[in-house]
């Protein structure tokens, strides 16, 4: 035991000798934190990746504002993000219980009269309840919408009394492009103002179907939440990765045999390189973490729980990699099959898509994948929940991988 | 007389599922305070002996006892043996201090004792100067000499180094022969591998040759010396091909020319009585075999390594 920690000290002693090489692994939550924010930055126009999603829209208004609003899903920048059919409110009610969509937005009746009389009015958005992610864009934006004609129905107060006057006849000649050049016009006037208008008269009322009646918090959403864990732990595979190939590079110079000649054994060593590497992840993870609520403003919930998550699988990560790095015959190798294997798990756990968009058909996969424990772990701890359920998987198998990484270098270093 | 320290008997190890021997049956015995140079040109096995001794390479047959017990069998008994790997085997980023502590703190050795030995190593290797710089930053020869202190750091009672003179300058060569020599003088048992003949003759109290995992022929300096007997060598060379001047010296092989190797444009010969050379000059000359240059060079170590093994020891 002595020498296991010896070992660590060293490592550690090492790490700030030369902290170029760390510091670059520390780089990397800032630089992935950046990458995020570039992406999904509105403001910068940068396209979203997202695949379309699938939107119901139930119009029970039939007036100009709710043309209007439908309209805009016809707008090229929305037509990317949003594949919005109108329907029915029973068609719609219907679809959503097959889970044919990721939401549907109701405009309720009198919508463009109240909003022409400076009532208040809501939008009703209803969540998949199966889904997380993708309902939750749509309701962010429907809040950006409600935002959006809040203001113009408080800025164009009177032109919108037009409404009345107009009163139920067909509207069907005014189309929202034609109606773009005046939005775009006035939309620096909006934003300028936008902070003054309270409070605002369209309000948004969401609910998930399978529970009616609960209404979630319109700000509790936080797209970078959701986006976050998932990059994060692909990025922590990585670096934990390239921390345990370490293994190879000792083998190869010299140092293993060198450590080998010693009463140094096997399991020591394992046992100490995985704790480095696993030291080396936390640090990673925290710093990143804490630059999502920092920049981000993502809320993780309970911080002691988190921190349990990340420690269980930083120790996953250490243990697989220090496995599969006890296996391979030599560093090119490692590099040739970790990659690969970073990227499927990446794929199949939620990193590269969200777990609601992969299909049915290989959703299973995703429980074989570190990346999915990781991220529900996130979001349960995130809604107030405890993730035991991804505290055992990964600890149980990350003893394993532990164990047969002992058995694998024992064996690789005697062959 | 005592018995051996160490003794290997029929160690025989083939890679690549049996296709490739690296060491067939072979034996060697050493005794304690001896230092032994393992002459072997690359691919000879060197490497692959020390790598079994160290524990790092199974699959072999044979045996090793190491003062009169199976070296296999008990891990604290290898802990008694020091080993300099062909490759730098320390931690660039730290100092040579440092390493000095690792390397040492992996074998327990109180930390007091340990840092007394690792002063004293640092002196024995010439680097005290520079003991608390990063090694990165240090010359071929330093990082050599201080590999050698690190196999030293446990006081072992046998050191094996592996090639340790391999890609430094003449002058760093030197010192790390020195160091071998102190060592030896300090009552370790020493083995040493290298391709070079010069390293041999100066350092070792008992030389080695082997080639393709077998030992050829062992013994001091001068025995080994005998083997070609008090004969001239002559080294000649020109534009012809191995092929060519084979034919052509043909006829003149008797006991009193022997050939020790012929390569395209060099070959070395050995002549029991010089007065032959200029016969053979003529006849070559009459043959067509144009010669550039000719020595003539009293028995040496080289010449014992060529009739062994028909192949000339260069890097
Ligand atoms: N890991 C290995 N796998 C396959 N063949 C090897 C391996 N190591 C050495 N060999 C072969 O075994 C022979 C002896 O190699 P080695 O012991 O390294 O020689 P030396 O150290 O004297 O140069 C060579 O033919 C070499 O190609
Ligand atoms: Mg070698």
């Amino acid at each position: 035991m002595s020498r296991t920690i010896l070992i660590i000290k060293n490592d550690i002693k090492r790490r700030l000798k030369s902290p170029l090489s760390t510091l670059l692994f520390l780089i990397i939550p800032f630089a992935m934190t950046a990458l995020i924010g570039l992406i999904f930055d509105p403001g910068a126009g940068g396209e979203t990746k997202l695949p379309p999603i699938k939107v119901l829209l139930v119009d029970l208004d039939q007036n100009i504002a709710s043309k209007f609003f439908i309209g805009a899903f016809d707008q090229k920048q929305l037509k990317d993000m949003f594949q919005a059919t109108t329907v029915s409110e029973n068609e719609g009610e219907k679809l959503m219980k097959k889970g044919k969509a990721s939401a549907m937005i109701i405009i309720p009746e009198r919508f463009s009269l109240d909003l022409a009389d400076q009532k208040s009015v809501r939008l009703v958005v209803v969540k998949n309840p199966s889904e997380e992610f993708l309902p939750a864009v749509v309701e962010e934006f429907a809040d950006t919408m409600a935002v959006g004609f809040s203001a113009l129905a408080q800025i164009f107060a009177d032109e919108i009394k037009i409404i009345k006057l107009v009163g139920n006849t067909s509207l069907e000649k005014i189309s929202f492009a034609e109606l773009t050049p005046f939005l775009e016009m006035s939309r620096v006037k909006i934003m300028a103002i936008k902070k003054f208008l309270s409070p605002l008269r369209i309000g948004l009322k969401t609910s998930v179907m399978a529970k009616p009646g609960q209404v979630s918090k319109a700000k509790g959403f936080n797209i970078f939440a959701y986006i976050l864990p998932g990059m994060l732990i692909m990025f922590l595979l990585f670096i934990v990765e390239a921390s345990m190939r370490e293994i190879q590079s000792e083998r190869a110079d010299g140092k293993i045999r060198r450590m080998m000649f010693s009463p140094l054994t096997t399991h020591e060593l394992m046992l100490a390189r995985i704790f480095s590497g696993w030291l080396l992840g936390l640090l990673v993870c925290s710093l990143a973490m804490a630059m999502g609520a920092l920049v981000f403003g993502i809320d993780w919930g309970d911080y002691f729980w988190l921190f349990i998550l990340v420690a269980v699988t930083c120790f996953w990560s250490a243990a697989f990699f220090g496995m599969l790095n006890a296996f391979f015959r030599n560093k090119n190798q490692a590099g040739a099959l970790a990659s690969p294997i970073i990227l499927v798990s990446a794929a199949f756990g939620g990193s590269m898509l969200p777990l609601e968009q992969i299909p049915s058909s290989m959703r299973w996969l995703a429980g074989f994948t570190v990346n999915n424990w990781f991220i529900t772990g996130c979001r349960e701890i995130g809604a107030g929940a405890i993730p035991l359920v991804s505290y055992g998987v990964l600890l149980v198998s990350g003893l394993l991988f532990g164990l047969v990484a002992v058995m694998a270098l024992q064996r690789r270093l005697t062959t | 007389m005592q018995p051996p320290i160490l003794e290997i008997k029929n160690l025989s190890k083939a890679y690549d599922h049996g296709k490739n021997p690296a060491l067939v049956n072979f034996s060697l015995g050493l005794n304690k305070g001896e230092v032994l140079g393992l002459l072997g040109p690359n691919g000879a096995g060197k490497t692959t002996l020390i790598s079994i001794l160290s524990g790092t390479l199974r699959d072999f047959s044979g045996s090793v006892v190491f003062k009169g017990m199976d070296l296999f069998a008990d891990r604290q008994l290898r802990n008694q043996i020091g080993i300099v790997p062909q490759e730098m085997a320390f931690y660039e980023e730290l100092g040579a201090m440092e390493n000095l502590m690792f390397w040492g703190g992996l074998y327990s050795i109180p930390e007091k004792e340990l840092k007394k030995r690792a002063q004293d190593l640092l002196a024995l290797v010439e680097l005290s100067s520079r003991a608390k710089e990063p090694i990165k930053k240090f010359s071929g020869g330093m990082k050599r000499r201080l590999n050698v202190a690190i196999g030293l750091i446990h006081q072992p009672e046998l050191l094996l180094l592996d090639e340790p003179t391999v890609g430094i300058d003449v002058q760093a060569k030197v010192s790390i022969l020195d160091i071998i020599r102190q060592v030896g003088l300090q009552g370790t048992t020493v083995v040493f591998t290298t391709h070079q003949l010069a390293e041999v003759e100066q350092t070792c109290s008992r030389i080695a040759i082997m080639d393709k995992g077998i030992i050829l022929a062992q013994g001091t300096l001068n025995e080994l010396i005998r083997i070609v007997g008090e004969k001239d060598i002559v080294i000649v060379s020109g534009e012809f091909s191995a092929d060519r001047f084979s034919d052509a010296i043909k006829p003149l092989i008797h006991n009193d020319i022997e050939i020790l190797s012929i390569t395209d444009n060099e070959a070395h010969l050995a002549f029991a009585n010089s007065e032959g050379i200029p016969g053979m000059m003529q006849h070559l000359f009459q043959q067509h075999v144009s010669l550039a240059d000719l020595k003539i060079k009293s028995p040496n170590l080289e010449a014992v390594f060529l009739k062994l093994t028909g192949r000339s020891l260069r890097d």
